[in-house]
């Protein structure tokens, strides 16, 4: 029902799949970094071939990937205008009554819409070729050290767990109470502003109630079988890091050294 | 009002690495006063059949004609609102769509939302209230006070105020216990067979199956295999394990009994009354009488 897939998981077999997802995490929040460091048009493309590449590696489509992101390139075309309008400098390119455009302005609107592509594109890969739980997983490992300062990692991470698993249940719950008041005749997705806004609370108070039951019912169902927190758990799926995510975070390495060499 | 299936295509999630097609060119007639029941295999499609017949899906292909209403893939209908107040929809666990502050409320919800005036709603509400036998004290105490059986007949109290022509049954008895099963399906029996409603069953039972309906649609991964009497459907008893359903108990039972006296037995039985008719033939070598 959601066009979007920021967030959704699509388990394929590629590269990018089997990468460790620890790998994965740093090399993202490394990239992230170092998109900043781009200033000229060759630092760029560098980013835009490294971000194909990924994509490529990791079988996804590209028709797949920019239909789930349509929506959210207006925010990206809005701030492409915006830049276009403010930066000033260099020759004038166009003028209209009080619009000025200047080179400067254009070339900033580029790069900074580029910018925010491959962070979108890149952060969006993770997730689309990580599955939560490993995502979860990789940020527990990541995060433990802070375990040293009295800081609940183990716990934040099964809040998460929790959650990310309860998403499809929800949206699926969702749906289905959305077709069970449509059959009432109170549509959300159809009909006139005040009419679907008054469908929200038939929506909305079956959900929470669904919700919170669900809650109760994993509590139970959790103590039940003994949990306890983390002392003394061990792992369902150990991560291995293997050869290919050492070769990953030396890509991302060489892409860092690249960059500080060619940016002006 | 008759419910016609022409060469009907349902595809999830078209056009992205999820696509699935969850109904295959289904063609099918539910003629105005049947009782049609759906049987099939989880994930068989059964669900998604049904959810076009109110509309709640559109068809990826073909079209549905429900009375003088008629739903064509790729084409906006603006009538989907009198085809919901015509065809009654009763989801499974359909207490999981009760939001109201009370009973009396929640069942007026319906009908309101399809223009019947407040004292007419109420009027219907109390009646259906009545039908599904919630006794008056309940009516004006939330709804999720009630119990998971009460909680059900005021759902579906909620579907019969608008009073439909056509009632949608999704599982209505999962996860009932054995006397409000019966209860449950004997009100919709005598809703058939009284008020003339046009019944479609989606059930995991097929005793039920074969007790209540005058056609039995079988679906098998998108397509539809049957939709026959119940009588012509359950003596194709190895195409039925074939893809994963069953027949009726009684008929089971009498398998089992006639193959011990070394015949076969094959007709098609469903109540206990007849059953001991047919265990006294068995017993006297095929006389009626003992």
């Amino acid at each position: 029902m959601f066009n979007l897939v920021i967030g959704q998981y699509v388990p394929l077999e590629s590269y990018v799949h089997k990468l460790d997802p620890r790998a994965k995490l740093i090399s993202v929040l490394l990239f992230v970094v170092i998109v900043f460091l781009a200033n000229n048009w060759p630092t760029y493309g560098l980013l835009i071939l490294f971000c194909l590449a990924a994509i490529r590696f990791s079988k996804m489509s590209f028709r797949f990937i920019y239909r789930g992101l349509r929506s959210i390139l207006i925010i990206v075309l809005l701030t492409f205008i915006l830049n276009l309008f403010i930066t000033t400098g260099g020759p004038l390119l166009f003028e209209f009554g009080w619009f000025h455009i200047y080179l400067n302005g254009f070339v900033q609107a580029v790069f900074i819409s580029i910018r925010l592509l491959v962070l979108i594109l890149v952060t969006t890969l993770l997730t689309l070729t990580t599955s939560p739980i490993e995502i979860t997983d990789g940020l527990e490992i990541l995060l433990s050290p802070l375990k040293k300062i009295k800081l609940p990692v183990h716990e934040f991470a099964l809040m998460m767990t929790i959650s990310l698993r309860f998403i499809p249940t929800l949206l699926e719950e969702t749906e289905k109470i959305i077709k069970a008041q449509a059959a009432r005749g109170s549509d959300i997705t159809s009909g006139s502003l005040s009419a679907r806004f008054r469908a929200v609370v038939p929506l909305l108070v079956p959900l929470f109630v669904g919700a919170f039951k669900r809650a109760e019912d994993l509590a139970m169902a959790m103590e039940a079988r003994g949990y306890h927190g983390e002392e003394g758990r061990t792992r369902l799926r150990k991560l291995v890091w293997t050869w290919r995510d050492h070769v990953l975070l030396i890509l991302i390495l060489l892409l860092t050294v690249l960059l500080i060499l060619i940016r002006s | 009002m008759d419910i016609t299936f022409s060469h009907v295509s349902y595809v999830y999630h078209a056009k992205t690495p999820f696509e699935r097609r969850a109904m295959d060119d289904v063609s099918l007639r539910i003629p105005s006063g049947s009782f049609t029941s759906v049987v099939g295999h989880t994930g068989s499609g059964k669900s998604t059949l049904v959810q076009h017949m109110n509309g709640l899906l559109k068809p990826s292909k073909g079209a549905i004609t429900a009375g003088d209403i008629t739903i064509r893939a790729n084409e906006k209908n603006t009538k989907l609102r009198t085809l919901r107040e015509k065809v009654g929809f009763v989801f499974q666990y359909p207490e999981h769509q009760l939001f109201e502050e009370t009973v009396i409320k929640d069942v007026v919800f319906g009908p309101v939302n399809f223009g019947v005036p407040e004292a007419e709603a109420a009027k219907r509400a109390e009646e259906s209230l009545r039908l599904v036998g919630l006794p008056p004290e309940y009516w004006n105490r939330s709804p999720f006070d009630l119990s998971g059986g009460q909680m059900r007949r005021v759902a579906i109290a909620g579907v019969l105020a608008v009073q439909p022509e056509v009632l949608i049954l999704d599982e209505p008895t999962a996860g009932l216990d054995p006397r409000g099963r019966k209860e449950i399906l004997g009100l919709f029996d005598e809703l058939h067979r009284k008020g003339n409603m046009t019944m479609i069953m989606v059930t995991h039972n097929m005793g039920d199956a074969a007790r209540y309906s005058d056609q039995v649609i079988v679906m098998n991964d998108g397509h539809l295999v049957m939709a026959d009497k119940p009588e012509k459907v359950f003596v194709r008893k190895n195409e039925l394990r074939e893809i994963g359903l069953d027949i009726p108990e009684p008929m089971i039972f009498l398998d089992d009994l006639s193959e011990k006296f070394g015949g076969e037995y094959t007709d098609p039985v469903f109540t206990i009354e007849k059953t001991a008719d047919a265990v006294v033939r068995i017993l006297n070598g095929g006389r009626a009488n003992v």
